[in-house]
């Protein structure tokens, strides 16, 4: 089918031109953006738009997963549930009665190389929740009794998602720990309950005090503001924390792979056998890393995705595929460490492993070879122009990218740059990159078992792994 | 990983008090914290009405910058109109809508909608079908007329249906694993007993049973220009976009017989007990009562609303202060109001580990009592009205926001103005209207009750509430 598409499209589009009205070219959006970074090294970043009367933001500190220390796995999240938990000024339910008051909500999110906070409102409550975010770079509560607390509530959270869940989330918090070796990459990153139980007040003091300095944070401001007035209320607000001395980021980086890894997990909950397969992608500042963004997003991205129609539709040997270069827990663009390009494919019992595994690799191989037509490539690059576009839709997320941005790369203005970067991927880089990086050699495969069906699929699984 | 943070109750003869009941804590604010600006009011978008001369019905809202276009299509008709024989019959015909033409193949229509940069994904509803779509703004005519002709002209072929029916088949399998998925099931089933909204899924015996006809009936039946509106939300004109849809639809025509049956009143008489669904291996206990609550066009809607806010809509909520932020038994607990034409329900949600399944079920139901016998704080109530103000500010910045919402209320009946005059009602919702919804809507005894989880850790913990405990599928 592939090969026939790319024999008919000089046709299609030599007709276009001369019979059909000239097709519009993509629109082009680019958001504004000023950047001011404090004394004590707070980087801040306004964005404005005001299409309506609201206000995104989004703090951002260099502290993920990867960082957490040994014995304390989970610790990265369990801090960040503590980040709401009061300050001496601000005490415990302070923070969200005030967003929630004005008229907004508050979050955060724990990924591999950051953790962010965001809150969005109406504008009258902007001063208030950037003093209040200040406030808790300035010290926080440290109770035992609100870590307790948390410690209940983090390790529910984990039950909710992983422990009664059929999966238990293992495509992104298993995949990593068996297919990288160094503990920043391969640990369980929502905590071992040991862990969590051994976590202490004064661990989270330390934490605190290493990682959550103005000079380790971006401040990203999106809405219907002025550059000048946040960068005044920034000044306000934040100027008398002082900067401090954060640890250099330590190598993170893995020694490379020589062999495929394959595992099986029996699963109590699941009625249904699934497989994960994550390949390890290049750092996020190789040339290399925009081509994998678009190979991840060719391979399974919705309906028109290549997985989808080969082993969803044509060879009909699964009932769901998803995936992506850092997925789920980000875009192919924002990750600071080893990163994998995962697939997660929910199949048929009556379909053996070996059946998807086998149109899995047919689909890796197809795009090797052939790479991709001008007309896939032209799909891709709307769909990912559009889905990116999508990303920055609401100030509050972007925010988020903007703030991502900044901390990894310290280039806010690569958020403008993504859809024109995909647009240059060519078909022989996809190539190319497909043989580098989408080898058997480079990737782990975790097969996932219901327990009703262990040993029915598991002796088909391809090369009798273990 | 987002982090979505964070009960005395009588019972006829029996009382239980919570462990630690600790009044909310209202700390005082910081002595510097600065003060709230002016708020600014939240206008709703303006919203451009036309009717094509097929009866089809377009709202579009016409918003400059952000270069995409969110389509939302409702039909009128959804899982409760479905044959009752058939359970669920909708959710087929939306999975295999979009996978063939009389001009096109499944392939070439996901491919059509790629190139102009989106996917397009179909839900059934109780009332309805959905269809939404967001793509770049350049191409929303070629979407459009691709969208045509999957309302109009949707084939079903016999293998995509065979292929629907065996995935659906394992889909239903794998959902039946998750704790969720079989608490709304049970919910649904006891709140409506026989009544069609009582529906929320698929059986294997429907999916076995149905044929590509049957779906091609239920199509030609209900998929038509008088039962259809068209939401276009986006960087456009709206002149022209109302020429590129009666281009593409102008011609779709409605057939002679008569639409799909309209969905009777449901009798309001949820039983209170609990409904226990087993579920071996669980390591929480996952909750959801339900009790009816106002319908969406009702005067005290809003109240209710404000209401559900102070016990559990928010963040800052009592459920969430209590359950988690105080107790620490539960994760994600919230509760809400989900709509459907005929029926409001107040729905509250909980997944707590196993060892307090009973204290965290004391402590729900005494909050909603307290709902329904005090009257909330002047902060509460005012931070509740700002809240459900500003998220709907914040909410209605996504197109596709505003197109599923707008096509929600085409659905009930409601004119397009109440997505503005919805903020402005709940800015003038008074302390006397919230006490009142709190006793018509909240007292725990007519709560209907689900627990799914381990059979013998919710019979156990359970037992002292004197609640009848029913084990359900």
């Amino acid at each position: 089918m592939k090969k026939l598409n790319a024999l008919l499209l000089p046709l299609v589009f030599s007709s276009l031109l001369v019979a059909a009205p000239a097709t519009p070219p993509a629109p082009e959006w680019k958001v504004p953006l000023a950047v001011k970074t404090l004394d004590n090294g707070l980087t801040v970043v306004v964005s404005r738009d005001d299409s309506a009367p609201t206000f995104g933001l989004c703090i951002a500190y260099g502290i993920g997963f990867r960082l957490e220390p040994k014995g304390r796995t989970g610790f990265a999240h369990l801090f960040e549930h503590m980040m709401f938990e009061g300050t001496p000024e601000a005490r415990k339910g302070i923070f969200d009665r005030v967003v929630e008051g004005g008229g907004g909500f508050t979050n955060g999110d724990t990924r591999f190389d950051f953790t962010e906070y965001i809150e969005s409102a109406p504008v009258s409550a902007l001063n208030p929740a950037l003093w209040l975010e200040a406030d808790r770079l300035k010290g926080l509560d440290f109770s035992v009794a609100n870590l307790n607390n948390q410690r209940n509530v983090v390790e529910e959270e984990v039950r909710d998602n992983v422990l009664n869940q059929p999966y238990g989330s293992f495509y992104w918090l298993d995949l990593p720990q068996k297919a990288f070796n160094r503990y920043p990459n391969a640990h369980n990153f929502y905590g071992d309950f040991k862990d969590l139980d051994a976590a202490n007040i004064g661990d989270v003091r330390k934490f605190f005090e290493t990682y959550h300095a103005p000079n380790n944070a971006v401040l990203a401001v999106v809405g219907d503001v002025t550059p000048e007035e946040v960068f005044q209320k920034a000044q306000q607000y934040f100027d008398s924390i002082p900067r401090r001395a954060v640890p250099a980021k330590p190598d993170v980086e893995e020694a490379p792979q020589k062999a495929e890894r394959c595992s099986v997990e029996e699963d109590k909950l699941a009625r249904v056998p699934a497989l994960a397969v994550g390949y390890r992608m290049p750092p996020r500042t190789s040339p290399d890393a925009i081509v994998g963004a678009v190979v991840g997003e060719m391979l399974q991205n919705g309906q028109a995705s290549l997985l989808y129609q080969a082993l969803v539709k044509r060879k009909k040997v699964a009932l769901e595929v998803d995936g992506g270069v850092n997925w789920p827990l980000g875009t192919p663009f924002e990750y600071g460490g080893p990163t994998l390009m995962t697939s997660f494919i929910v199949y048929p019992p009556k379909v053996s492993e070996r059946d998807v595994l086998t149109a899995y690799d047919g689909v890796i191989q197809n795009l090797a070879a052939h790479g991709a037509s001008q007309a896939e490539l032209q799909r891709i690059r709307a769909k990912m122009r559009s889905d990116w576009y999508a990303e920055l839709e609401i100030p509050v997320e972007r925010a988020s990218v903007i703030s991502h941005f900044t901390l990894l790369d310290g280039d806010p203005g690569r958020v403008n740059k993504i859809p024109d970067e995909i647009a240059q991927v060519t078909s022989d880089q996809i190539m190319t990159f497909c043989r580098k990086y989408l080898v058997d050699t480079n990737r782990t495969i975790i097969s996932r078992v219901p327990e009703t069906l262990m040993g029915k699929t598991v002796n088909d699984a391809k090369g009798g792994r273990p | 990983m987002k982090l979505i943070r964070a009960t005395v109750f009588v019972l006829a003869g029996l009382m239980i008090l919570p462990a630690a009941w600790t009044q909310e804590k209202t700390q005082p604010l910081p002595k510097n914290l600065p003060a709230y600006g002016p708020l600014v009011p939240f206008r709703g978008p303006q919203v451009v009405q036309k009717r094509l001369a097929n009866g089809l019905t377009l709202w579009m809202v016409s918003r400059a910058g952000f270069p995409k276009v969110s389509f939302a299509v409702a039909v009128r008709g959804g899982m409760a109109s479905d044959p009752k024989d058939r359970p669920g019959l909708s959710k087929l015909l939306m999975d295999t809508i979009d996978q063939g033409t009389q001009s096109k193949n499944a392939r070439q229509i996901a491919e059509a909608f790629q190139a102009d940069g989106g996917d397009l994904t179909g839900d059934a509803h109780a009332d309805f079908t959905e269809s939404m779509i967001s793509v770049l703004a350049s191409w929303a005519s070629s979407t459009l007329e691709t969208l045509s002709d999957v309302l109009e002209n949707a084939t079903f072929p016999n293998s995509e249906v065979a292929l629907a029916k065996r995935n659906e088949a394992d889909s239903l399998r794998a959902s039946e694993a998750e704790p969720s998925f079989l608490a709304n099931r049970a919910l649904a089933r006891e709140m409506f007993d026989n009544h069609p909204y009582s529906v929320t899924s698929l059986t294997q015996a429907s999916l076995a049973a149905t044929t590509p006809d049957q779906l091609r009936r239920a199509y030609a039946m209900r998929f038509r220009p008088d039962r259809t509106i068209l939401v276009a939300v986006g960087d456009f004109d709206p002149g022209p976009m109302a020429n590129a849809v009666q281009k593409a639809l102008g011609g779709w025509t409605t057939p002679a017989g008569s639409p799909a049956a309209s969905v009777p009143q449901p009798v309001q008489n949820n039983p209170h007990g609990v409904f226990l669904v087993p579920r071996k291996g669980s390591v929480q206990t996952a909750f959801r009562l339900g009790a009816f609550g106002p319908l969406e066009s009702s005067a005290d809607f809003e109240a209710a609303e404000v209401a559900d806010a102070i016990y559990g809509g928010m963040f800052g909520s009592r459920l969430v202060n209590d359950i988690r932020e105080d107790k620490g038994y539960t994760y994600s607990p919230g509760a809400d109001i989900q709509e459907r034409s005929e029926a409001g329900v107040l729905e509250t949600r909980a997944s707590v580990r196993n060892a307090v399944t009973g204290a965290s079920l004391n402590e729900i139901l005494y909050q909603m009592n307290r709902m329904a016998t005090t009257s909330p704080t002047p902060e509460e109530l005012t931070r509740a009205k700002r809240y459900l103000t500003g998220i709907r500010a914040i909410e209605y910045q996504l197109q596709e926001a505003v197109a599923e919402r707008l096509a929600s209320l085409w659905v009930v009946g409601l004119p397009p103005q109440e997505l503005g005059e919805e903020s402005s009602k709940i800015q003038t919702v008074t302390f006397a209207e919230v006490d009142q919804a709190g006793r018509k809507y909240f007292p725990a005894s007519r709560q209907t009750i689900v627990a799914v989880g381990e059979q013998s850790v919710i019979q156990q913990q359970l037992k002292p509430f004197g609640l009848p405990v029913h084990p359900v599928e």
